[in-house]
């Protein structure tokens, strides 16, 4: 049975991603060339080995809140089906803010004084903490790979750690692009990834604003990432549990679905939660709340609590997720230009929680 | 994972990734449905979002074109007037690379505007441009010679290890030299010296957090205010030298000649501003960053080793220092006669001939879209006044200078310089000064002042850039360490941008008119 059969089955409806999958090694128009045939062999391949497992992308920039996005993803990723790659974007200069001049010329200056450059270093701390929080490398095989990038022959640099038993590997990617939010999403072309996570943001314009003032790399991220996002913040490690919300509609059960799996392969009790609007409204939220506990009770994944509340939904997510270790809340799929004018309680709850909340795609 | 697990996995039914969208030449073979997901998904990601300033120029700038131009005003002058606000807003929000600024630029001239290619394309190499090519070659050569490690240790032998004395001495061995050299040379120098006394005080650096800062900042500012001491120190003078000369010097009017501002002259008006701001850089960074160590002599002992364990000066690095001094001489005293971006690539030709560095490498470590944008912005600058939307636009700002008491003497300038700094903080230096330059210039008709004490202050002020990171060169490459956060930047550059503005207008209202009188 292929992967896309048991995705028919389980979910009834192959989702859009695993149609473009197989788009993606139909036959061409114009017959390929030798060499880009190989090429093009080994890239399914890599990709085809990638799907089979389940990769976190964790952004870093040596902050409090990335090392919380850390301790996040080592708990997210204990399994042995689990690859964590932590990122770290480091700018590429116009030019003109340093005069002309490359700033190439002053990171390599560093370099020939034996100075770590900054985004090397952050990733050697990141590391050590996925150590400290459990993962051990001890026996697992290292490769070192260097690409030029952007005209920058600093560019690109991995280094990816590998348990050659259980296929699992933790890279360390350095990367060089116009901004960090571009790089990451560059990043993802690369990947693919199934969750990307970054530490809080303290900048988060509104919708409206950010539009001609930009955001910060959360919210440019949170906007565009084509993968689930999850926007790790302080202090959310020592609290427990997962708040799953739904709404009843088909998109946000098929995020509940996808959000308990990832609960139960952490050993993370879960709560379900709806908002009502309205008192009238209550009875629906009920009903969705108890629709989501027996399609889970089905595919054997126990409900600790469940939970609804009526007022507005994003201010209710928020208030009553405050204490759980993560908040998950699926994605409308707005577009831009409708979230603008009809707003996002997804985006708002990661905008404005006070916990870590996973916004599922 | 337990038995029951066994029908899913995690990587298939947890958070099922998307299969990322693949290249052009893949989608534009797609069929239908298919094609039109990989096409959205591709605008989503990086297309209008990114390039979302472009394309509100773009039309901003077509709808503009469409109206009739405001009276007194030319439509050609018009034209360069647009052609200028939006060249301001792609410097500042930079949606696609720069030099694609540049190429508009010559591109709109011809089309837009209607002036003669080979006038663009003539207009496009003054000296100033030269120079600041020169310079920016100089820049990689000098770098090259590792002469850092030995400056450092000069600089502790004469200071000892108290931190406040070592950073007054970073500051001003900082100043001196990039007032000769730029900013951007001595900064990308300088900056592993501070890190390595950084590094060497203690090895958790969050614990030493304002003593970075410290040091690091001496570096920064010690450049950025010394920038102004010479012509050489940054872009932005030579591009002020240029506009002088170019709108005010009439080689048939012997009265004119003084708009021909030499280098000597240049440091007579910019070194005592610079000498009085070093004075207080130290005492605000120690005030804002309160340092953790009072002492650095750890740290220095080992600097003391490492230098030691490199041996003594070698040859080259006595050749490159003696080819340096000359070209100080070479500007000092012939840059009249040759022009200073003659002397600039003499320099940079006696550093490739005798090997002491590389055509690849002074390839490589000049952004060369910087020099094509510079010479974009100045013969905009240079049309702008020919078309006459100089004028009028100085008009403008006249007309909203006078009611608040900015019209005439130090109130004018007072203006210029808030405004010019204020434009520097969100664009680069150099180019605040080549899109102001012509305006404030042209200010100087209707207020009486006179056009060398306004070049003057904009040229300084637009030194002042010190909020933002990315708007001076030192700060972007001291910034690029990953030692400061933005907010570092905010917190001491308002004290140091109220200190050089009082300074400032103290010597152009008491100093100048002597200076002036002497010439």
């Amino acid at each position: 049975m292929t992967v896309l059969d048991q995705l028919k089955m389980l979910f009834g409806r192959p989702p859009v991603s695993a149609m473009a999958g197989t788009a993606a090694v139909k036959p061409r128009r114009r017959p390929p060339t030798h060499h880009e045939k190989a090429v093009q062999k080994q890239l399914d391949e890599l990709r085809r080995r990638r799907r089979e497992r389940f990769r976190i992308l964790v952004c870093i920039d040596g902050s409090e809140e990335a090392n919380e996005a850390l301790r996040m993803a080592a708990y997210l990723g204990r399994p042995d089906e689990c690859d964590i790659i932590l990122l770290y974007v480091r700018h590429v200069d116009h030019g003109l803010a340093s005069g002309g001049l490359q700033v190439r010329v002053a990171r390599q200056n560093m370099l020939d004084w034996g100075i770590e450059l900054p985004g090397i270093r952050d990733l050697r701390e990141g590391l050590e903490l996925l150590k400290s929080e459990g993962m051990t490398l001890e026996g697992w095989t290292y490769s070192i790979a260097h690409t030029d990038v952007w005209g920058d022959p600093l560019g690109d640099n991995k280094v990816e750690y590998r348990d050659e038993t259980t296929g699992r590997s933790i890279v360390l990617k350095l990367k060089t692009a116009p901004d960090t939010a571009s790089g990451i999403l560059d990043q993802y072309e690369l990947g693919p990834y199934n969750l990307m996570i970054l530490g809080e943001s303290s900048r988060w314009h509104s919708e409206f604003r950010s539009i001609f003032f930009g955001g910060s790399v959360v919210q440019k991220v949170a906007m565009l990432a084509p993968c689930s996002v999850l926007v790790a913040r302080k202090g959310s490690h020592q609290k427990t549990g997962f708040f799953i919300c739904t709404d009843g509609s088909a998109r946000s059960t098929d995020g509940v679905k996808r959000a308990a799996v990832l609960a139960k392969t952490c050993g993370a009790p879960i709560t379900l939660f709806a908002v009502a609007p309205t008192l009238k409204g209550r009875p629906f939220a009920r009903e969705a709340v108890e629709n989501a506990r027996a399609l889970l009770k089905s595919m054997r994944i126990e409900v600790a609590h469940v939970k609804v509340a009526v007022g507005d939904p994003a201010e209710q997510i928020v208030r009553h997720g405050a204490n759980y270790k993560l908040i998950v809340v699926s994605d409308e799929g707005r577009t831009r230009l409708q979230r603008v004018f009809k707003g996002s309680v997804s985006y708002e709850v990661v905008r404005d929680a006070r916990t870590s909340v996973l916004d599922v795609r | 994972m337990s038995a029951t697990m066994s029908s899913m996995t995690l990587a298939r039914d947890s958070l099922q990734a998307h299969e990322p969208s693949a290249g052009w030449s893949t989608w534009l073979v797609r069929q239908g449905y298919q094609r039109l997901l990989v096409l959205r998904a591709q605008i989503d990601l990086y297309y209008f979002w990114e390039k979302r300033w472009f394309f509100f120029v773009l039309g901003f700038g077509a709808l503009m074109l469409s109206l009739a131009p405001p009276h007194g005003l030319s439509q050609e002058g018009w034209v360069m007037l647009i052609m200028s606000g939006a060249a301001t807003v792609l410097f500042i929000t930079h949606p696609v690379p720069l030099p694609t600024v540049a190429l508009l630029i010559i591109v709109g001239q011809v089309l837009l505007v209607g002036v003669d290619s080979d006038i663009v394309a003539g207009n496009l190499m003054t000296d100033s441009v030269l120079f600041i090519m020169g310079s920016l070659m100089l820049a990689v050569a000098v770098v090259k010679q590792k002469l850092d490690k030995r400056i450092a240790w000069s600089i502790v032998r004469i200071t000892g290890t108290r931190t406040v004395n070592v950073c007054f001495g970073i500051s001003a061995v900082c100043g001196l030299m990039a007032s000769f050299i730029g900013e951007h040379t001595v900064a990308a120098m300088m900056l592993p010296v501070g890190i390595t006394l950084i590094s060497l005080t203690a090895q958790n650096p969050a614990r030493i957090r304002n003593l970075s800062a410290f040091i690091l900042f001496s570096i920064v500012f010690g450049c950025t205010t010394a920038g102004i001491g010479t012509p050489s120190g940054g872009a932005r003078n030579a591009i002020m030298i240029g506009y002088w000369q170019e709108f005010f010097y009439n080689p048939a009017n012997p009265a004119t000649r003084r708009y021909v501002i030499d280098y000597l002259t240049w440091m007579l008006y910019g070194y005592p501003l610079f000498i009085a701001q070093l004075l207080f850089v130290t005492p605000i960074l120690y005030f804002t960053f309160r340092p953790e160590r009072q002492d650095l002599s750890r740290a220095v002992a080992k600097l003391r080793l490492q230098i030691e364990l490199d041996g003594p000066m070698t040859p080259g690095a006595w050749l490159s220092v003696f080819i340096f001094i000359l070209i100080m001489i070479g500007w000092i005293t012939a840059s009249q006669l040759i022009g200073m971006g003659t002397v600039a690539l003499l320099g940079t030709c006696a550093f490739l001939v005798t090997g002491l560095v590389k055509w690849e490498d002074i390839n490589s470590g000049v952004n060369w879209g910087v020099v094509l944008l510079y010479a974009a912005a100045i013969s905009l600058g240079v049309e702008m006044q020919t078309t006459g939307a100089a004028s009028w636009l100085a008009d403008q700002v006249f007309a909203l200078f006078a009611p608040i008491g900015l019209g005439s003497g130090l109130g004018l300038l007072a203006g210029v310089a808030i405004l010019t700094a204020a434009v520097a903080n969100t664009m680069a230096p150099g180019a605040a000064v080549a899109v102001l330059g012509p305006i404030v210039l042209k200010l100087a008709g209707p207020t009486g002042a006179d056009p060398i004490q306004i070049g003057f202050i904009t040229a300084f002020a637009s030194a002042f850039a010190y909020l933002a990171v990315a708007s001076s060169p030192a700060s972007t490459i001291v910034f690029s360490s990953g030692y400061l956060k933005i907010s570092d930047f905010l917190r001491v550059g308002w004290r140091m941008a109220l200190m050089s503005m009082i300074l400032l207008l103290l010597q152009a209202e008491f100093l100048w008119p002597l200076i002036d009188h002497w010439r």
